[in-house]
């Protein structure tokens, strides 16, 4: 998948914000939202707070987890673990680089916020090579990945899949010539069955 | 109070158009993520059509200058992107492996199973004639007749079933078996709800069909 796939898919979240006009409920196909109080706020999916930011509708409400402090300890518990620690949530990543590009204002210290979640995810995708690495050379076809998002597995995509798949291939083969030493006679039929 | 009432609202176990938006955007997913072509979720489709339908409908009552109307409308683009990139993939898998597809369809059909609607069948059949006649009229009749001869199912491309996939657990799944090819030790897994995985797309093929993975 795309990037911006994730992305879209990442857009569903609900975030917080507080409109600067007010409006009955309004009943979407994905759910109803509102009522929409000036000044009070409310529950919108995150395209809608993008979409209504930029129309100067609404002010961001950050979420509780876009906070230094918090960013902090979780950078200091990604580095200490050996595995990959739980995010605040599967889409921490698109919801950071939406509401850091269209609200960067309602953020505070959005700037530092923008580094330290950057921090985060270079240290995660550093973790993810290493680890990648060595699921290759233990000729591994399996591997779990707790904690990753979507966003972290579609990056190593498709990379990782098709080396697994390759060395799928390779082990094949490895077992096709395997017994095709033992017997000569099954070397052509699994040779042609071999043939993709 | 709030809480409360989301509360009371999860309880209830009805179709909305929320939940039907919720499983044609899993289906979706796992549209573009599997190597073969998924069963059909045509009810999902045509519900969701009717539902966009009816709010296009709607919105033109309102005013232009209505937030609503553009809300509605960025709204509507969303699932129809989402309707549109399904529909596509599903063509385009079957205009791929159009000719596995046929074969497989055929027995499915017999049996009742069918993954593909009949506008899809129709359309992977018509493909087939199309590029038989057009491979004909190109090269074949152009031949030394003794080369003339066309074996469709020679011509048969395969999705690959031992690709790798990424997956979540949506509820515990016990012994699921991974073929070791080396060895002759198959080993077996347990995949616990919630959990993430990358493995072979064949011994889960079932799994992403049920509903009880998701691909990711």
């Amino acid at each position: 998948m795309d990037p911006f796939e994730i992305e879209f898919i990442g857009e569903n979240r609900i975030v917080s914000i507080i409109p600067n006009f007010s409006h009955d409920k309004i009943y979407l196909i994905c759910g109803e939202f509102g009522p929409f109080r000036a000044g009070l706020p409310m529950n919108v999916p995150l395209w809608l707070a993008v979409m209504l930011k930029q129309k100067q509708k609404c002010r961001i409400v950050p979420p509780d987890w876009m906070d230094m402090e918090v960013l902090e300890n979780i950078k200091e518990e990604e580095k200490r673990s050996r595995f990959f620690t739980k995010m605040p949530h599967e889409h921490y990543m698109v919801e950071a680089k939406l509401l850091l590009g269209a609200a960067a204002e309602d953020i505070p210290r959005a700037s530092e916020v923008k580094t330290i979640i950057k921090d985060i995810w270079d240290i995660r995708m550093s973790k993810l090579r290493t680890s990648m690495d060595a699921l290759m050379k233990s000729g591994g076809s399996y591997g779990r990945l707790d904690h990753l998002t979507m966003m972290e597995i579609n990056s190593v995509k498709p990379l990782l899949p098709q080396a697994m798949d390759e060395l799928h291939k390779i082990k094949m083969m490895t077992r096709t010539s395997a017994s095709a030493t033992l017997n000569n006679s099954t070397f052509t039929q699994s040779g042609s069955s071999q043939n993709i | 109070m709030d809480a409360e009432d989301i509360e009371l609202s999860d309880d209830e176990e009805e179709i909305t158009a929320e939940s039907v938006l919720k499983t044609l955007q899993n289906a979706w997913q796992n549209e573009r993520l599997a190597p073969e072509i998924l069963p059909h979720h045509n009810d999902m489709v045509e519900c969701m059509l009717g539902q966009i339908q009816h709010m296009e409908r709607n919105i033109n009552k309102l005013p232009k200058t209505d937030l609503r109307s553009c809300i509605h409308k960025m709204e509507l683009n969303r699932i129809k992107y989402i309707i549109c990139n399904y529909l596509k993939t599903r063509l385009g898998k079957i205009e791929k492996y159009c000719i596995a597809i046929v074969n497989e369809e055929k027995q499915r059909i017999e049996a009742g199973t069918n993954y593909l609607t009949p506008s899809e069948f129709r359309y992977a059949q018509e493909y087939i004639t199309n590029m038989e006649s057009h491979l004909k009229n190109t090269i074949l009749n152009h031949v030394p007749g003794n080369m003339q001869s066309f074996e469709l199912n020679k011509m048969a491309i395969y999705p690959n079933f031992y690709c790798h996939v990424f997956l979540k657990a949506n509820e515990t799944i016990n012994g699921i078996i991974l073929e070791d090819l080396l060895g002759d030790q198959d080993e077996e897994i347990d995949i616990e709800e919630d959990s993430q995985h990358i493995l072979q797309y064949k011994p889960i093929a079932d799994l992403v069909k049920n509903g009880k993975v998701q691909l990711v």
